[in-house]
């Protein structure tokens, strides 16, 4: 598990699978293979009003970890962060009760992963309630797990094929976070932020399937 | 010492003599009378014959006693040491023991006698692998054996090495006692395994702290399997068996500048990222980075 960066590529004019399309012919070109496809999905609970203070609960998968799920716990000031077995899945299924999901917000990121050197790239499709949203790119850089060492590094890649789209400064998630070692709770939390971002953009914008 | 041999070898080939021509008497004895002694006056001409044939033996002896004379007899009882008790072996393999013993001693006293000749001339002939230049006084003053350390002396080098660089931690495991292998964590970039042989680096291989601590698989990644090959080249060129503790020094230091390996751009080009590959060389002398298509 390296350093990843989670980045939005903008659509601009065109639609979501000939976006995916031109990032892939460029990937490709640099040398990339496609090893298989990727999947990450977040469902977000609330508590029932009974319970008293609102309190949400975003449950995500990952398909780099499939036998994890991780979940953030938000009340008020504090988020809590868990990283548990598939069981967890069942346990929110038997807290229907205190916890509902609204079917409206089911978020997914997915498409095709590739491999060029030590990176890993996926090019990711954001669905909310199956509507497109955007274009989520993953770059991952697995010998390292220290983000400020290898942020140069990673932004020259990320500007090696996004060209100008590609990032300047780290993610904000990731900024206080510079001198710590990487964890994938990290990914899942950068993926949770453009969830939410995507979530509030306003119904009609990028919705080209 | 060198005289006494001769005088023995003289001895030993009198006595040779003497005993084949005691030997031909005996043969002359035994075949008596032959026909090659003619009709007339046989019995003469072998009286002859064997008066001759004494005379020679008698010489021979005379020969002999003078060569054995002149020898000195050897002071006391030989020692053998621990070698006495192997004629009480009574296994018949074992019994040829002796005849091994003696020929690997041989063999030892000429691979001692071999390695001082080189070691004149390769200190009249010496040649620098390493670029530093070392007066001939502080070399003589450093000069140990490779091969055969005590594990004190490779431990106070990595000790050393350990203090020398806070940010490279060393953990040291001796499958093998004289010979420790040492784990080498370079902050948290990367990690490697370092066989030492004696005082000599033997082999090193670099992983990522995430990886198996075995020094016999390579690392999954591309950066680490570079940095690895890097690592043998510059093993391989700070190898000097002259000063074997400055050559495990320098290959160090050089390998402490590793800790910028993804955080530092090529020298060169300026840029992070050639091939995938961050600068994976650091040049042997600057400790600059570049990258492998740069250097």
């Amino acid at each position: 598990m390296g350093v990843t960066i989670l980045t939005q590529f903008p659509t601009e004019n065109r639609t979501g699978p000939q976006t995916i399309d031109v990032l892939s012919k460029r990937i490709s070109a640099l040398g990339a293979s496609q090893q298989g496809q990727f999947l990450v999905d977040c469902e977000t609970y609330t508590s029932a009003p009974q319970l008293g203070h609102q309190r949400i609960v975003h449950v995500l998968h990952n398909s780099e970890q499939p036998a994890t799920v991780f979940s953030i716990l938000e009340s008020g000031t504090k988020t809590i962060p868990l990283a548990t077995d598939g069981l967890f899945d069942l346990l929110m299924m038997k807290m229907s009760s205190f916890y509902t999901s609204k079917k409206q917000t089911k978020a997914e990121s997915k498409g095709p992963r590739f491999e060029i050197g030590d990176f890993c790239v996926k090019l990711g499709t954001v669905t909310i309630s199956s509507n497109f949203k955007g274009i989520l790119v993953e770059v991952e850089y697995r010998p390292c797990v220290v983000p400020v060492m290898c942020w140069d590094l990673m932004k020259e890649f990320l500007q090696g094929f996004l060209g100008l789209s590609g990032p300047t400064n780290p993610p904000a998630y990731l900024q206080n976070r510079m001198q710590e070692i990487y964890s994938p709770l990290d990914t899942v939390h950068q993926y949770l932020e453009h969830f939410t971002m995507f979530r509030k953009m306003p119904g009609g914008v990028g919705m080209r399937p | 010492m060198e005289r006494d041999l001769a005088q023995l070898n003289v001895a030993l080939n009198s006595v040779k003599v003497l005993r084949s021509n005691v030997r031909s008497v005996f043969e002359s004895v035994g075949n008596g009378l032959r026909a090659d002694h003619g009709d007339d006056g046989k019995e003469n001409k072998y009286i002859i014959e064997l008066q001759e044939l004494l005379t020679t033996v008698n010489n021979n002896l005379r020969d002999v006693e003078n060569a054995v004379a002149s020898l000195t007899p050897p002071p006391g009882a030989f020692s053998l040491g621990n070698t006495t008790y192997l004629a009480q072996e009574t296994t018949q393999e074992r019994q040829a023991l002796y005849g091994q013993l003696v020929n690997s001693y041989k063999w030892t006293d000429k691979i001692r006698e071999y390695s001082a000749l080189a070691g004149n001339i390769l200190q009249t002939n010496s040649f620098n692998k390493t670029y530093k230049t070392l007066s001939t006084t502080k070399r003589r003053k450093t000069q140990t054996s490779n091969h055969n350390v005590s594990p004190e002396v490779i431990e106070n080098l990595i000790t050393g090495i350990d203090r020398l660089f806070p940010d490279v931690t060393i953990t040291t495991n001796r499958p093998f006692v004289p010979n420790p292998v040492v784990q080498a964590s370079l902050g948290r970039v990367l990690k490697s395994i370092i066989g030492f042989k004696g005082l000599m680096i033997e082999w090193v291989v670099v992983k990522a702290h995430a990886e198996a601590s075995d020094q016999w698989s390579d690392s999954r990644y591309k950066v680490f399997q570079k940095v690895t090959e890097n690592c043998h080249a510059a093993m391989c060129h700070f190898h000097s068996p002259m000063m074997p503790d400055l050559a495990v020094r320098s290959f160090m230091h050089w390998f402490h500048s590793y800790n910028t390996l993804f955080s530092a751009p090529c020298k060169r080009c300026g840029n992070h990222i050639h091939n995938n590959l961050p600068a994976t060389w650091r040049d042997l002398r600057t400790l600059e980075p570049y990258h492998e298509e740069c250097k």
